[in-house]
């Protein structure tokens, strides 16, 4: 079974200008986002997980900018450069929503309170879809039964506060749903859920995946969450995907420093309590005063001199790719 | 909604009580025989001792305090308001002649400072570090440090004597009294009046529309594939509005207060005016009776805003 | 259409952008900078310059004896509303008096208004709000009723009648300012009180079995110390306009004792407006660029304390 490709980025470079300094938050990210797939992208906070979601939604703050690289939408109507697109403009405008929507961590703080969660979905139907009024509230009310949310007639006039942190994520998952986007960025949907609330949510966007078809890029910081939904898998650091591939070959076979250093971070269920957890030692650098070579060097228990040199893009396999110098050890000795 | 309202009505009653009882504190405490209030100075100058002695009884002055008190407050409540002692006048007379200028001077300043404050703050905010907002921030941080009378005298100078476009002061001409006859005259007050205040609400628009746009719901718009005005104005400003309102609301005596002085600055013959005339001439029953009406004012005033943030806030609406 | 060469239109921020980049290339490595100030520097700026116009005023009004050459007070009948010459730096009032020495010498009087009684009416504030703030109880009750009485006034009205009551004169308006303006300040210390009341080293404090009033005012206090500054720069602003106010109605300070306001006070008369301006705008002037300075200072202060206002 062939799968289309919904979105590529190549080489993609996304600077921060704050404070007047310059912070090189994403620097050479390349990565594919495939139909009806899910790419979870993990790392820790602030190796520039989010920016990369909002490089591609355009939704960058004002003092930031696309430095070079590439990221191509495989719209119905042909490959569409996103980044050559004025971020406010009416083209951008008209991907963002319709063809890539996104749902954001916290939904206590991502919908507005002054508006009924109705509205709210309604607006995304007036911009993108051609329905009248009344077809807007109804189709309004059909997504949220679709979202599981009981008594959707009565609760699509309702404002957010009334609505449960999980039923506010359908909500937003809803609203991202409605114009039946080809893409769904999920920025850590489930970080500020409960754990019981967190399983309902993946279960609702595997469903989505699916019966529509929808490529899922998800953002995540917790490997367990990785193992139980992604097909393809990129760990960032500091600005770089240090790993990428299928999922399985990198759990299973992972030659990056970084991601052993993850994996075996977390407690595995049935391994007992004398297990082993090992905490990865030393902080992520200053992004402002980053390492010269290799971003990890300072942190890495396998640090050479040559680990100075910014390490290359390598392929280990057909669709198993590392920057790491000294990958083909680790790629040797296993887990 | 309604118990809403019901509550905080309640709440009210106990604070109009307890001030007005210390307003009638003050009149007893303040030099004056207490029945020289109470009737025309005219009549109380004529008459004998003793029939001066007979009023003193009937209108309850031997009573205890309390009593005392409960008779005067039952006449406010009646719209018996008491005489001032320049003139004799009866103190509701003074207030249904001169509360309509008042009025008409505050709403006037009132409206100039909301929406001119809220649309510069909202610039201010959507412009942010440009020369634009650099530019307002200077100009709102004058507005607040130059007296209001000061500026009221230099437009007097610019533009009712020097240039010639506007009256001096006061608020008509004999034989032109409709709004439009007084409209000139309205101009320059009113204006200068809501200085300060437009100040106060643009910066405070300022920060609240930076700090709406700063929220995650906002990128939520943006997300949506919308508009950028929409996503202002829909959902940013809607959500700014509700502390600037309630700035408006805890200004509003500032606004009573600066009338005051820019009623004498332009001889507005309002109820400012006419309180610092009796201030000066330590007319204590004006002075008493104005103090108590502009407590009400405040306090009515703070029930509107409370109102309005419940009618723009759904969270206070549905009772959280 | 992928392969051809797109680009997005340059726009003003990227030339700076692109300085910042190369900039930040060129010192890779090197030790860091105190960037951060750099972004800081127009407010903190804005609050210098108050600072030395605070500080030039004060000085002058404190060393006016040094500095004027005439006696504010005695009127001189050959020089009366005479423009500014040598002689008379600002010219003369209506009497001849020497208006740049009045300047001087009101301004000692509308500063020790103006910052007395907002030290006074923080001082009085603070007192309260921090120990009834912490401790609560009866003394908050009465205090939070009391405050909510104050301030359901009008300002300038209630500073109006308790003038009418109390009587015109200086020690009469000082008490007057703080009696109407400890409300304020009283509230928002109680309030940082409250907040500062749960964290978890107060609660630390607390189990050492320090008594509450040691706890409130040794350990409390200073970490509200911050906003209690801003709102007495403010408070010295706005005790300063409505000195002035007053005694531009005549209602302030007695009209013998000169202060920026009633030096004003001429400019009620229309004539006095339109052909002396000698006697009116340089008074008005410094009023407003003494206010505007304290103004600059309590913003830049407001800047420093507050982590959550910057930008």
């Amino acid at each position: 079974m062939e799968h289309d490709v919904a979105l590529t980025v190549k080489g993609l470079k996304t600077y921060f200008y704050n404070n007047n300094r310059c912070n090189r938050a994403i620097d050479g990210v390349s990565f594919e986002i495939r139909q009806g797939k899910t790419l979870c992208i993990v790392g820790e906070s602030g190796c520039g997980k989010s920016v990369t979601a909002a490089s591609i939604m355009q939704l960058l703050p004002t003092l930031s900018r696309i430095e070079e690289g590439e990221i191509t939408y495989h719209g119905p109507d042909g490959p569409v450069r996103i980044d050559a697109l004025d971020r406010g403009g009416a083209q951008m405008r008209s991907i963002r929503g319709k063809e890539i929507a996104m749902i954001f961590q916290d939904p206590m703080t991502a919908l507005n309170p002054v508006y009924s969660i109705g509205f709210q979905i309604k607006e995304m139907l007036m911009y993108h879809t051609g329905l009248g009024r009344r077809a807007r509230h109804d189709k309004a009310i059909d997504l949220l039964a679709s979202m599981g949310i009981p008594l959707p007639e009565r609760r699509v006039n309702d404002y957010p506060h009334l609505y449960s942190g999980g039923m506010r994520q359908r909500a937003m998952i809803a609203i991202a749903m409605s114009c039946n986007p080809r893409i769904l960025i999920a920025d850590e949907p489930t970080t500020a859920l409960d754990v019981t609330i967190q399983a309902q949510i993946f279960e609702l966007m595997e469903t989505l995946k699916r019966d529509n078809g929808t490529a899922i890029m998800l953002i995540t910081h917790d490997m367990g969450v990785v193992a139980e939904l992604a097909d393809d898998v990129a760990v960032m650091y500091m600005g770089n995907i240090v790993e990428a591939g299928p999922v399985g070959t990198v759990m299973r076979n992972p030659v990056h420093p970084y991601t052993r250093a993850l994996l075996d971070s977390i407690p595995v269920l049935g391994r007992g309590k004398d297990q082993e957890i090992k905490a990865i030692p030393g902080q992520t650098p200053d992004p402002y005063d980053r390492p010269k070579g290799c971003q990890f060097a300072d942190r890495c228990m396998h640090r050479i001199d040559k680990c100075d040199e910014m390490p290359p893009e390598t392929q280990v396999s057909d669709d198993h790719r590392v920057m790491c110098w000294r990958y083909q050890e680790f790629a040797s000795n296993g887990r | 909604m309604l118990t809403y309202i019901a509550h905080r009505l309640l709440t009210l009653i106990p604070m109009v009580i307890v001030i007005s009882f210390l307003i009638y504190l003050g009149l007893e405490l303040t030099p004056g025989d207490a029945v020289s209030h109470m009737i025309p100075p005219d009549a109380y100058g004529s008459m004998d001792p003793d029939r001066l002695q007979e009023l003193r009884e009937s209108l309850g002055l031997g009573q205890p305090f309390f009593v005392r008190y409960w008779i005067w407050i039952s006449g406010v409540v009646q719209g018996d308001f008491g005489y001032s002692l320049a003139g004799g006048v009866p103190i509701a007379d003074i207030f249904l002649d001169r509360l309509p200028a008042t009025l008409e001077l505050s709403f006037a300043a009132l409206l100039i400072s909301t929406i001119l404050g809220s649309i510069l703050g909202t610039i201010s905010a959507l412009t942010r570090g440009s020369a634009t907002d650099q530019g307002l921030t200077v100009v709102g941080m004058l507005g607040v440090s130059i007296p209001e009378f000061f500026f009221g005298l230099v437009a007097i100078l610019v533009f009712a004597i020097n240039l010639d476009w506007l009256p001096v002061g006061g608020r008509t001409l004999p034989g032109y009294d409709s709004f439009w006859d007084r409209l000139p005259n309205l101009v320059m007050p009113a204006l200068v009046l809501s200085i300060m205040m437009t100040a106060g609400v643009m910066r405070y628009a300022r920060s609240s529309m930076l700090d709406a746009l700063s929220r995650d719901f906002i990128r939520t718009a943006r997300s949506k594939g919308m508009p950028e005005w929409r996503v202002n104005i829909l959902h940013g400003f809607r959500v700014a509005l509700t502390p600037v309102i309630v700035l408006i609301g805890f200004r509003l005596p500032v606004l009573i207060g600066g009338s005051v002085i820019i009623e004498q600055v332009f001889q507005w013959p309002g109820i400012g005016k006419e309180f610092v005339s009796a201030v000066r001439s330590q007319d204590y029953p004006l002075v008493m009776m104005v103090a108590l009406f502009s407590v009400l004012a405040v306090l009515i005033a703070s029930l509107i805003v409370d109102l309005l943030t419940a009618i723009i806030d759904p969270r206070v609406r549905l009772g959280e | 259409m992928v392969d051809a060469p797109i680009t997005r239109p340059r726009t003003r921020r990227d030339g700076q952008f692109d300085r910042l980049r190369d900039r930040e290339t060129s010192m890779q490595g090197k030790a860091k900078r105190g960037g951060r100030f750099l972004g800081k520097f127009l407010s903190n700026r804005l609050a210098l310059v108050g600072f030395v116009i605070f500080a030039i005023i004060c000085l002058m009004s404190l060393f006016a004896p040094l500095l004027a050459q005439h006696d504010p007070m005695s009127p001189n009948l050959r020089a009366i509303a005479q423009p500014p010459s040598v002689e008379h730096w600002f010219g003369t009032d209506k009497t001849g008096r020497d208006i740049f020495a009045r300047v001087l010498y009101g301004g000692r009087v509308s500063i020790l208004v103006g910052l007395g009684s907002a030290l006074l009416s923080a001082l009085i504030g603070v007192i309260i709000g921090v120990y009834s703030g912490y401790v609560g109880g009866w003394l908050d009750w009465i205090a939070m009723r009391v405050s909510e009485i104050f301030m359901s006034f009008p300002q300038i009205i209630l500073v109006l009648l308790l003038v009418a009551i109390l009587g015109q004169s200086l020690l009469n308006l000082i008490v007057i300012f703080t009696l109407t303006g400890w409300g304020g300040i009283y509230r928002m210390a109680r309030a940082r009180m409250l907040s500062i009341r749960e964290e978890e080293y107060v609660q630390a404090l607390r189990s050492f079995g320090l008594g509450p009033a040691r706890i409130a005012y040794k350990h409390m206090l200073p970490n509200a110390l911050g906003p209690i500054m801003v709102n007495i720069t403010l408070s010295t602003a706005a005790f300063i306009l409505q000195e002035a106010g007053l005694s531009f109605l005549g209602l302030g300070v007695p009209l013998s004792i000169p202060t920026w306001g009633n030096i004003l006070n001429a400019a009620q008369d229309l004539r006095v407006l339109e052909q002396n301006w000698w006697i009116w705008l340089p008074v008005g002037a410094t009023i407003s660029l003494f206010v505007l300075s304290v103004n600059f200072i309590g913003d830049g202060l407001r800047d420093a304390t507050d982590p959550s206002q910057q930008g």
